[in-house]
């Protein structure tokens, strides 16, 4: 992943600052010598805390994932051989359950990726810019409430929500008060795509996508949606993420300078032009972190499984399978295996979206410069 | 959406300082879209606050109430059964381990990362650019996926079932880095250069010049350290082991899906949920008047 | 802080940093020669590592320990683990494994295949005394290799206020299938349901064992879920719950099946000895009464059982000891004390009758002991044997050919695997 720090990243930003700053300037070269010297020194805790902790450990990892090691004594012995690419073959290409089981759990991440993510980041948004508002009562308040499950420990929302959705909990009471019978979520394995399916008449998958099969998994099966205790899930993570991502939100749009905003006022924009014209432009680079932030996270998702220990094949995460598969099936290269799958994946992804999010960023940009330039003149000749 | 959305940046896209007030357009404070937006948040609020509400009055209940009335945050007949059943077990040593780790990792995280974050942004050296892509690169690596080898690594360093196990390899954050470098480009270049003139060293500067301007991302990224190390399950589950050494969501986390979680239990459950978010409400709430005063004063120097 | 103390931060890192590596490469030669067959014979605080079903029990096996010590003098320190499994499975990858442990029947498999433990299994005193069930499930490649501690069977259990006003007198306790679901009818009502069931194979598994069918071959190198037994046991079992007269607990809004039974939300379970305890804190009103499961059509009689060992890693530094300790706490008395506590069956022959006579309303459960076969239990099989566990929590809506087939499938690719 090649990135370079005067990227899009921090444009929007830099632009924001750019009246009064520019990049740094080049300095007498007598300062050159020191200066490199400071500057390594500043980053060198956090170097040597990554190379420790996230470089060895991968080269570990890799290392295992090629191994037959069966997690007995030191993965370096002399005992432990090299098995090529064997792990990883049981995992992509031979038939068979650990296929079978990867396949499954990252269609059940896809599933809660592709819900999380949007969801997560309109909400955040959306509060944010509410919000922000100077003038709303209880201001404090509602930045309170939507912040709060932010700071609370995970765990204590898992066992939250193992009440709240539980068989005899708030949602099932709430929709028997309204006559129907709520499901047992945390034990429903059927896609909601498929139930909905199932709503409609459609009762089975249609010929071409039960017959045809994409690793292991035929089209049918890929395309069942999320599980409804996955779904709980999600809405687990929405409504305990938003607030965080909120905090971001409001940090940049207090960042955006009146100035801007002002101008687009005078240019006659109406609030709704100015929002999507002026302040979402301007938020670019916090949005670009969110996503990102966002979609690592996402496909990183453990605790929860964790603490409800997964006995639903539909909510295992790979990240989960991954720690499963070595602690407690003592399989450590085959997890090791999963771990690099997912590691891969998420770099491809971030990479991706990266690359999605600039093109359309330079269009914006331009347009923002335009009016700028315009808002500019037109402050001068008032 | 759209719907609410349009009022609340109609009366204000930004907070911009005061003093440079502006007038607002005619007729943007129309009523209903006042009331809309305060139905909106309102029910937003109730969604937020609610399991907070159930999970305090639940903690409260018998089992047989719990599993009865769940709708009602009010309990029939008032117990606290469930926190005598709690206190059993290590639950204050628990808190302090939580507390140390999460104090010890926020204060190296918040400092180092600063200093990475500055070096990165401002100075020139050799090699930033590629530390820069490497440090994104990071950013992407799954932490996730570094169970099992942090703990070979730990092994191997004879820090597993220590606090500096547990500490140490979460101080190391590249999000943090990144946070500070982003702020730090954005503050004007000359107040560092008159502190230069001043004849201040490079960490003189950085130290008693910067690093005060940063003190809304230094807030951040504290809340955000604090937050990810308070909430850290699993690492907590891999570099360690022995129960003196638990944490908040390690002991809970094995406390529900362990020998207490045959059965619903839901009260008991609660109590420890609603004990381990006591603590952190708290801090929270000394946090949140900071965060207030600093987002109306200091957003503009 | 100034420059030259961050100066000397970065020196001390930077330095742990060198130390790591050399940490790295000298952990590169572990010593791979197999344990001597006489065991070790250390003499250090013998560490044991134990997954305790609560305070009653880590107090009981803690007290054994103590009385070990006043007789031998060896120390010994006792720990509860949270995650047994997990700590174990650390413990190994690094090299500190517990000197003795609580160890599951599947974990066994995997860490007997590596290599991992001390095959001491007929160093304890009169090792044929255990149950022969017991035996088999820690024989790996004809070794026994470590002395189960205690075990629990299935029984059908039933809740005799609902069999009264049912209508049902003793003489109605089913010994047959048929009879099983003519109760199980009997007894289901408006808001509860004749039979709950675990809905995994350690709770469903004993059909298939009644009525002929065999799952894994004793040594482990065949399966034959598909067989048409093991199909028509399965659709025994679904039939009940299309009927409506069996349904798992999680749809009786319960987390296992003893809660559904002592909420009465079911009136027959089929559970483990485990139940007492839950029963006595959680639903001390309800009486209930435990008799020997149905036989099949064929009349077979079987049940499932579930055992722990006390295994001692082939690493550990104190054998000889461990044995000594082991061998101590699998005596009858000291079992005996242990099923008092927190009410487990003892795995020594010898001390059946003692034990009947002691728990008279559980003596059914003991009684089966000669039709008891050990839990499902493979090495690397772990997935499998959670994929066929997802497939039984859905029976009511597949069909037990296809759940079955795909079990034979995964369970011969396991064995393959295992070579």
């Amino acid at each position: 992943m090649t990135v370079d720090s005067t990227a899009g990243l921090s444009r929007a930003e830099a632009e924001v600052a750019a009246r009064s700053a520019r990049r740094p300037p080049r300095r007498r070269p007598g300062i050159r010598g020191r200066e490199a010297a400071a500057g390594w020194l500043f980053t060198a805790p956090v170097i040597v805390l990554i190379v420790l902790f996230l470089v060895i450990p991968i080269l570990m990892a890799i290392w295992v994932s090629l191994s037959n090691w069966t997690g007995i004594g030191s993965p370096f012995s002399s005992n432990v051989k090299f098995v090529g690419t064997r792990n990883y073959r049981f995992l992509l290409t031979q038939d068979g359950l650990s296929r079978q089981n990867l396949m499954q759990s990252l269609r059940n991440n896809f599933y809660y990726v592709l819900f999380v993510v949007p969801l997560q980041t309109a909400l955040a948004l959306f509060l944010a810019v509410i919000v922000n508002r100077r003038r709303l009562a209880g201001r404090g308040f509602f930045r309170t409430a939507f912040y709060f499950p932010s700071v609370t420990s995970s765990v204590a929302i898992v066992i939250v929500f193992l009440f709240v959705f539980g068989g005899s909990g708030v949602v099932n009471a709430l929709i028997s008060k309204l006559g129907a019978t709520g499901p047992d979520w945390f034990s429903q394995q059927a896609g909601i795509f498929h139930l909905g399916l199932d709503k409609i008449g459609v009762h089975k998958a249609p010929g071409v996508l039960a017959n045809h099969a994409f690793l292991g998994q035929s089209w049918w099966e890929w395309l069942s949606g999320p599980s409804l205790a996955m779904l709980v899930l999600i809405i687990l993570a929405v409504w305990t993420t938003a607030g965080t991502f909120m905090l971001m939100f409001l940090a940049a749009l207090q960042g955006i300078s009146a100035d801007v905003e002002e101008a687009a006022v005078v240019d006659g924009a109406t609030s709704w032009q100015r929002f999507w014209r002026v302040t979402l432009p301007m938020l670019r680079p916090t949005l670009f972190l969110v996503l990102t932030l966002g979609l690592i996270s996402t496909w990183q998702t453990f605790d929860a499984q964790f603490i409800l220990g997964a006995t639903n094949p539909t909510v295992v995460t790979p990240a989960y399978l991954s720690y499963q598969t070595s602690f407690n099936n003592q399989q450590w290269g085959q997890g090791a295996a999963i771990s690099f799958i997912l590691f891969f994946i998420i770099i491809v992804l971030a990479a991706f979206q990266r690359w999605v999010l600039r093109d359309r960023d330079e269009a914006r940009e331009k347009r923002m410069i335009r009016k700028q330039r315009r808002a500019a003149a037109a402050g001068r000749s008032s | 959406m759209s719907q609410t959305v349009e009022p609340t940046t109609a009366t204000t896209p930004a907070t911009p300082p005061s003093r440079t007030r502006r007038p607002y357009k005619v007729g943007e404070s129309r009523l209903f879209v006042k009331v809309a937006t305060y139905l909106a948040l309102i029910l937003a609020a109730t969604v937020y606050i609610f399991p907070f509400l159930i999970e305090i009055g639940t903690a409260f209940k018998t089992d047989a109430d719990a599993t009865a009335n769940p709708l009602n945050p009010i309990p029939h007949t008032w117990t606290t059964a469930a926190f005598h059943q709690l206190a059993q077990v290590d639950f204050p040593l628990w808190f302090a381990n939580s507390a140390i780790v999460a104090i010890c990792v926020t204060a190296g995280r918040v400092f180092f990362d600063s200093l990475a974050g500055y070096a990165l942004a401002r100075m020139r050296f050799r090699g930033r650019s590629a530390l820069f892509s490497a440090l994104v690169a990071v950013l992407a690596v799954p932490g996730v996926v570094l169970l099992i080898p942090k703990f070979l690594v730990l092994n191997q360093l004879h820090m597993y079932d220590t606090y500096s196990g547990m500490i140490i390899p979460l101080i190391g954050d590249a999000a943090g880095v990144f946070i500070m470098k982003q702020f730090f480009e954005s503050i004007p270049l000359s107040v560092e250069e008159a502190a230069h003139i001043d004849g201040a060293g490079t960490f003189r500067t950085f130290w008693s010049v910067v690093l005060p301007m940063a003190r809304p991302s230094l807030i951040t990224l504290t809340i955000l350290s604090f937050q990810g190390s308070w909430n850290e399950l699993a690492h907590f589950i891999v570099s360690r082991q022995n129960p003196r050494l638990n944490t908040l969501t390690s002991g809970v986390a094995t406390l529900v899906s362990g020998q207490l979680g045959k059965g619903n239990q839901y009260p008991l459950k609660l109590a420890a949920a609603l004990l381990m978010t006591i603590p952190v409400a708290v801090l929270f709430f000394v946090f949140q008047r900071y965060i207030m005063r600093s987002s109306e004063g200091a957003v503009k120097e | 802080m100034n420059i030259r103390h961050s100066r000397i931060a970065v020196a001390a890192l930077a330095a742990g940093l060198i130390a790591v590596t050399a940490a790295c490469s000298s952990g590169g030669g572990f010593s791979s020669n197999s344990t001597p067959s006489s065991g070790t014979t250390g003499s250090g605080t013998l560490k044991v590592l134990i997954g305790s079903s609560g305070a009653a029990e880590t107090a009981a096996v803690k007290a054994a320990a103590a009385a070990f010590t006043k007789q031998s003098g060896v120390k010994v320190e006792v720990t509860a683990a949270q995650n047994l499994t997990q700590q174990i499975s650390q413990g190994m990858a690094a090299n500190t494994p517990p000197d003795v442990f609580y160890l599951d029947t599947s974990s066994f498999q995997n860490y007997a295949k590596t290599g991992a433990l001390y095959a001491y299994g007929d160093k304890v005193s009169n090792p044929n005394d255990f149950f022969p069930a017991l035996k088999t499930a820690f024989t790996y490649n004809n070794h026994f290799y470590c002395a189960p501690k205690d075990w629990s069977t299935l029984g059908l259990v039933v809740n005799t206020d609902d069999w009264a006003k049912a209508g049902l007198s003793a003489a109605d306790v089913p010994t047959t299938w048929d009879q099983l679901a003519a109760v199980a009818k009997k007894l289901t009502t408006g808001g509860r349901v004749g039979l709950t069931l675990d809905p995994t194979h350690s709770g469903i598994d004993e059909f298939l064992l009644q009525n002929g069918g065999t799952l894994i071959s004793d040594d482990k190198k065949s399966a034959a879920f598909g067989s048409q037994q093991n199909i028509d046991a399965l659709t025994y079992v679904k039939k009940l719950a299309t009927e409506g007269s069996m349904k798992y607990p999680s749809a009786l809004s319960a987390g296992w099946n003893g809660e559904a039974f002592g909420k009465n939300k079911a009136a027959m379970t089929i559970v483990g000895n485990w139940i007492d305890g839950a029963m006595k804190s959680d639903y001390p009103s309800v009486k209930y009464k435990v008799y020997e499961l149905p036989a099949g059509p064929t009349g077979t009689k079987a049940t499932n059982s579930f055992t722990n060992c006390w295994a001692i890693p082939a690493k550990s530094a104190s054998q000889a000891n461990a044995v000594k300790l082991v061998d101590f706490l699998t005596s009858v008395d000291q079992q005996m004390a242990f099923a008092k506590a927190f009410g487990v069956m003892p795995s020594r022959q010898s001390a059946k009758d003692q034990w009947t006579s002691a728990f008279g309303n559980d003596a059914a459960f003991l009684s089966q002991a000669a039709n008891a076969h050990p839990d499902l239990a493979l090495a690397g099989g772990a997935q499998a044997v959670s994929d066929y566990d997802a497939k039984l929590a859905q029976l009511a809506t597949t069909d037990p050919k296809t759940i079955l087939s795909s079990v034979q499938k995964n369970i011969t690719a396991v064995i393959a695997q295992n070579g």
